[in-house]
């Protein structure tokens, strides 16, 4: 089966940064003096804060531990004339789960939702990487595949066909070497290309649901479009329902959804539901 | 626009009666769903030569530190080096630091205070306590963690210890834990701040606790100094002079494997009671071996956790010697402040075979463990009359040992006395930089006051007993 | 200086005098806990339950039936339902006891919060199979109604409890599993476990000590007045039938019965080198668990190959999905798979 995706809102224009403000205030990240915000998402072990420091010019310590970044950080650069705030999300083998580390990161895009989310994944072991890029795109259609890690898989002869890839899965594929700063303009154009609008993803969504599964999203799919007429991703809000997700009924009911005034000023809540430590 | 109340309680209402329908095994299907379509994908795209799941120089690697001969040898070897190199290497850059700050700055910086004309009070308080208090934390603490950290870290970023989680992790699962503890572990024979910070790479919430909980018991570069002074004097001082440096190194060694020990012995018991309802759940990823970057390594290990262990006890270290040489120098008629805690702490110290002394000293150092022996010196000298101290509130230490045993012996330190302080420097509560570490890791009072007061209690109880029945073997009071 | 001899002696006195207070489930301080549980209002709950049960089951509730579920003797139990009935909870009318409408949401509210609570526990913490229903027979009675619905939407409104019995929702709806007892499904045909009788205890333990949970498939070989022989999942189990009775299993049509059960293994079979696929993960590991092992991949289908075996000899790594993840034996003994032949 196949769900219509919402195209953006009519009056939107495509060059326009496509994040939440208020959501992000609210998550903690301030964007004044930012164009667009950009999330940095991967498996543990990927080379993602590597890529981070690569891009920031920052020296967070990276190591070869799965698990390392538990506290977020961010910094920001500048490419053309656009000044980019990029977060580093704490790195997940998936964003279904309940950890604390993935809701962290399931928050980030679902409701702060950034205007590029690069999905840093290891090109030895993509098929494992590609369970969370997969989980990524149901919820957001801007995004950047980040094929990090690329010296290693030619090292052992592995071959990426990034083009390949790059259709299956309807977003740009960039294959880095982060460590030794291969393919990172590359990565930075295509994320420009995407926040800008210049690039239009039409990203790969979940097929092969099981019948019973099927007759209830396309109950629900349709309901919670006529409500939220914005949401980007209501088939995946929907099985996140079905999964008795707390988190989302509770956006739900207090319509983070809902909000369509995206630019309008929000104050932060005082109880943050990110904390973010700032190393810039 | 703003949705409707009604419209949300549909959509949820719809979605609870669907629940009903689809039923239990959602979650696996839709699982199943996500990687069938990953493995897909992942086959179209990627080439490989041959049909080889991992690569050869990983595998011979991985046999190799994994092997039931030589994988525990070659792990001790490759500590041991770690231990070595950290502590020979740093005796002489802290004796040039120490030399540097304590023997030349300090005295510059009192004779600048004279030249200007600072009145006493000032100068002993900024001077003498302030500025010491922090030297002496500076040159104990800093060379050992700027050879530690980075040498830990090259092990980490080549992917070496996630091997030493897997092959321990045996030992430490029968006592409720998790084989990355050993890591967390040795990271807190560094530093224990340090080991806290390092469990953030287990993620179940019962052995992360765990291992927090018992990072105190990895004695910490800290707490060394005070173990091998007090065994070369006392100890060492047993046994004929030739075997002096062995046996005192033995019985230094023997209270970091007690500390080993306890730390089973604590984790076993807390997986038991206090966290037996906590989450736990197992997983250990082993990644592929990479060459390790020598340079950024060195640079990155030095600014993350050098520095900002090193800040963290700086501003800890700070005001905890403004309050000793205040309490030294502050008297209510003709006796200072610190002699009445010494005096009202004095009984239950010799109770538990210490005295009022070392009890002030730590409750002193909880700032920072470095400042342990120049303090207990310090107020030896205070209490006790004798000469050869630097003054009140001043720290010192002696230049000969043979000293600092007689000045011991003349305030009636015994054997007792000299083992109960290494029992009370291993099991004792973790440093203000640990508890407020902690504080920030867990995020709950209840289970920094559990990491903080534990510990002590432990402390005193051990001592208690140790206390006692050597009093009644020996015969002696 | 205090005598050594009575220092000593004294500090013993302490600790086994706190010992005796504070030591959990048999100190004094436990006990006293457990018996001020017993006052009155718990045990009209509890009659309340088993009139319930009596009832959802058709059978009849007698005073006898009451006073044994409590445990108490028949004056008291006597006592309790004229106190119950001057509550309005129930009905006396020829020696036959009813529910109320009122006594009736008393008792789904006690069962909601009981089911509630095992489902938690089994969630979100660490507690084993065997101690979920004594810590939910505490807990029911001390959840309000309103905590009950709040720990039902924090666990996502769960449908069914970690026994397979539906969770009664908040206004009163209460799904029977619909299923037969073991003892009844015919010789031979496949069955699928819906529920497992969580009371009395002492045959509870048996059935979580045979490892078997809702949704397993069984199969009757054997069923005689002393024992009845059924396999799951590959395992053959043995029970006396008054065990067997109390697990209730739905008859599946016979091409849903799972693949014949000699080629069936666990992880923890393999030794290095070999290579099997995953035919699916144990009812025995849910929650955070059960999770973790589909974020890494662990799906019906996959290919593992065990790789080395710690020098400790535990845990084994795994090659799963091109990474190399070590599980313990615990966890590889909940993963059933399939041996292939390479």
């Amino acid at each position: 089966m196949n769900i219509k995706l919402q195209t953006p809102a009519p009056d939107a224009c495509a060059s326009c940064p496509a994040h939440h403000i208020g959501n992000l205030l609210r998550l903690g990240v301030n964007m004044e003096n930012w164009d667009y915000v950009v999330a940095l998402a991967g498996n543990p072990n990927t080379g993602k804060s590597t890529v981070f420091n690569a891009l920031t010019g920052l020296r967070q310590h990276t190591g070869n531990w799965p698990g390392k970044t538990v506290t977020r950080a961010e910094g920001g650069y500048s490419y053309g004339d656009n000044r980019y705030k990029i977060v580093d999300l704490p790195g997940t083998y998936s964003l279904l789960s309940t950890s604390m580390d993935e809701e962290v990161a399931r928050d980030f895009i679902l409701f702060g939702r950034p205007d590029v989310t690069v999905i840093v994944v290891d090109s030895t072991r993509l098929e494992r990487n590609l369970n969370l890029a997969l989980q990524v795109l149901e919820i957001t259609d801007r995004a950047v595949l980040c094929l990090n890690l690329i010296d290693e898989a030619r090292r052992h002869g592995l071959q990426v066909d990034e083009r390949r890839l790059a259709r299956d899965l309807g977003v740009p594929v960039v294959p880095t070497a982060a460590r030794q700063d291969e393919g990172l303009q590359e990565l930075l154009k295509a994320i420009h290309e995407v926040a800008t609008g210049q690039f239009v993803c039409k990203p790969h969504r979940i097929k092969n649901e099981a019948p019973a599964i099927k007759r209830a999203l396309a109950q629900l799919v349709p309901q919670l479009e006529a409500a939220f007429p914005n949401l980007p991703n209501a088939r995946w809000v929907a099985l996140r329902l079905l999964d008795g997700d707390q988190r989302i009924v509770k956006a739900i009911q207090n319509g983070e959804f809902g909000d369509l005034n995206a630019h309008a000023p929000v104050q932060p809540e005082t109880n943050l539901e990110l904390q973010l430590e700032v190393v810039s | 626009m703003t949705v409707q109340t009604g419209a949300t309680q549909a959509i949820l209402e719809t979605a609870d009666s669907l629940r009903w329908q689809i039923g239990r095994e959602f979650h696996e299907h839709l699982m199943e769903d996500i990687y069938t379509d990953a493995t897909h994908i992942a086959d179209r795209a990627v080439t490989r030569p041959d049909e080889k799941p991992r690569f050869d120089l990983d595998r011979t690697i991985d046999r190799l530190v994994t092997s039931r001969i030589f994988g525990f040898p070659l792990m001790i070897l490759l500590f041991t080096i770690v231990f070595w190199l950290t502590i020979s290497g740093a005796n002489v850059p802290s004796s040039w630091l120490a030399t540097l700050l304590l023997d030349t700055i300090h005295p510059l910086l009192k004779q600048g205070a004279a030249a200007i004309g600072m009145p006493w009070w000032l100068d002993g308080f900024l001077i003498d306590g302030m500025y010491l208090a922090t030297a002496w934390v500076v040159s104990v603490m800093l060379p050992p963690m700027a050879i530690f950290f980075p040498l830990f870290t090259l092990l980490e970023d080549f992917g070496y210890l996630p091997r030493v989680a897997f092959n321990l992790d045996n030992a430490f699962k029968k006592s409720g834990a998790h084989g990355k503890q050993a890591l967390s572990m040795m990271m807190g024979f560094g530093c224990n701040a340090a080991g806290v910070v390092a469990t953030r790479v287990i993620d179940s919430p019962r052995e992360r606790l765990i291992a927090i909980i018992t990072n105190n018991f990895a004695l910490c570069n800290g707490r060394w100094p005070t173990q091998i002074l007090i065994a070369s004097i006392f100890i060492g001082g047993l046994v004929p002079a030739y075997l002096g440096g062995l046996i005192s190194a033995l019985s230094v060694v023997a209270i970091a494997l007690l500390g080993v020990l306890f730390t089973f012995l604590v984790s076993w018991s807390l997986s038991r009671t206090l966290l037996k309802g906590e989450v736990s759940t197992f997983s250990l990823e082993l990644p592929p071996y990479r060459p390790p970057r020598i340079w950024q390594t060195i640079y990155t290990s030095v600014i993350d956790r050098t520095l900002i262990v090193l800040w963290r006890a700086i501003t800890f270290a700070m005001p905890a010697g403004a309050v000793i040489w205040l309490t030294a120098n502050v008297t209510i008629g003709g006796t200072s402040v610190v002699e009445y805690v010494i005096n009202f702490l004095n009984p239950l110290g010799i109770l538990v075979g210490l005295n009022g002394v070392i009890l002030v000293a730590y409750i002193f150092a909880i700032p920072a463990n470095e400042i342990v022996i120049p303090t207990i010196l310090m107020l030896t000298v205070l209490v006790t009359g004798a000469g050869g101290g630097a003054g009140a509130g001043v720290m010192f230490e002696l230049e000969s040992q043979a000293d600092t045993l007689a000045l011991f012996y003349a305030d009636g330190w015994t054997l007792l006395t000299a083992v109960n302080l290494m029992l009370f420097s291993l099991i004792h509560n973790p440093c203000s930089t640990t508890i407020y570490t902690i504080y920030k890791e867990t995020g709950s009072k209840k289970w920094t006051a559990v990491a903080s007061l534990l510990p002590v209690v432990m402390g005193f109880v051990v001592t208690f007993f140790v206390a006692q029945i050597w009093r009644l073997v020996a015969g002696i009071g | 200086m205090p005598d050594p001899l009575i220092a000593l002696g004294t500090a013993v006195l302490i600790i086994t005098l706190a010992a005796f207070l504070f030591w959990p489930e048999h100190g004094w301080l436990a006990r006293w806990r457990q018996t001020n549980q017993l006052n009155e209002r718990i045990r009209s709950e509890d009659a309340l339950k088993h009139i319930h049960k009596f009832e959802m089951k058709g059978r009849r509730p007698t005073l006898e039936s009451i006073s044994g579920a409590l445990n108490n003797s028949q004056n008291d139990t006597a006592q309790l339902i004229a106190a119950m009935q001057a509550n309005n909870f129930l009905t006396v009318a020829d020696g036959e006891i009813h529910l109320t409408p009122q006594g009736r949401d008393s008792a789904l509210h006690i069962i909601r919060a009981h089911r509630l609570w095992e489902r938690y526990l089994a969630e979100e913490t660490g507690f084993q199979q065997s101690e979920w229903h004594g810590q939910a027979e505490l807990a029911e009675h001390r959840l309000t109604p309103a905590q009950a619905d709040a720990l039902a939407f924090h666990l996502g409104n769960p449908t069914h409890d970690p026994h397979g019995d539906p969770i009664p929702t908040a206004d009163g709806a209460l799904v029977a599993h619909g299923g037969q007892p073991l003892t009844t499904l015919p010789l031979d045909s496949p069955g699928l476990i819906v529920h497992l009788e969580d009371e009395p205890e002492v045959i509870y333990a048996q059935l979580a000590a045979e490892d078997l949970h809702p949704g397993m498939v069984v199969r009757v070989t054997e069923s005689a007045p002393e024992r009845v022989r059924f396999w799951s999942n590959g395992d053959e189990h043995l029970v006396a039938p008054i065990v067997a009775g109390n697990i209730s299993v739905i008859p599946l049509p016979e091409d849903e019965m799972e693949e014949d059960t000699d080629g069936c293994e666990r992880l923890t079979c393999l030794s290095p080198g070999e290579t099997a696929v995953v035919v699916n993960i144990s009812n025995a590991s849910r929650g955070p668990e059960r999770r973790r092992f589909m974020d890494l991949g662990i799906l019906p289908g996959t290919s593992i190959t065990a790789e080395m075996r710690s020098p400790g000899g535990d845990p084994t790594a795994y090659i799963i999905r091109g990474a190399l993840i070590a599980l313990r034996h615990e966890q590889a003994n909940l993963i059933k798979v399939k041996k292939t032949g390479d």
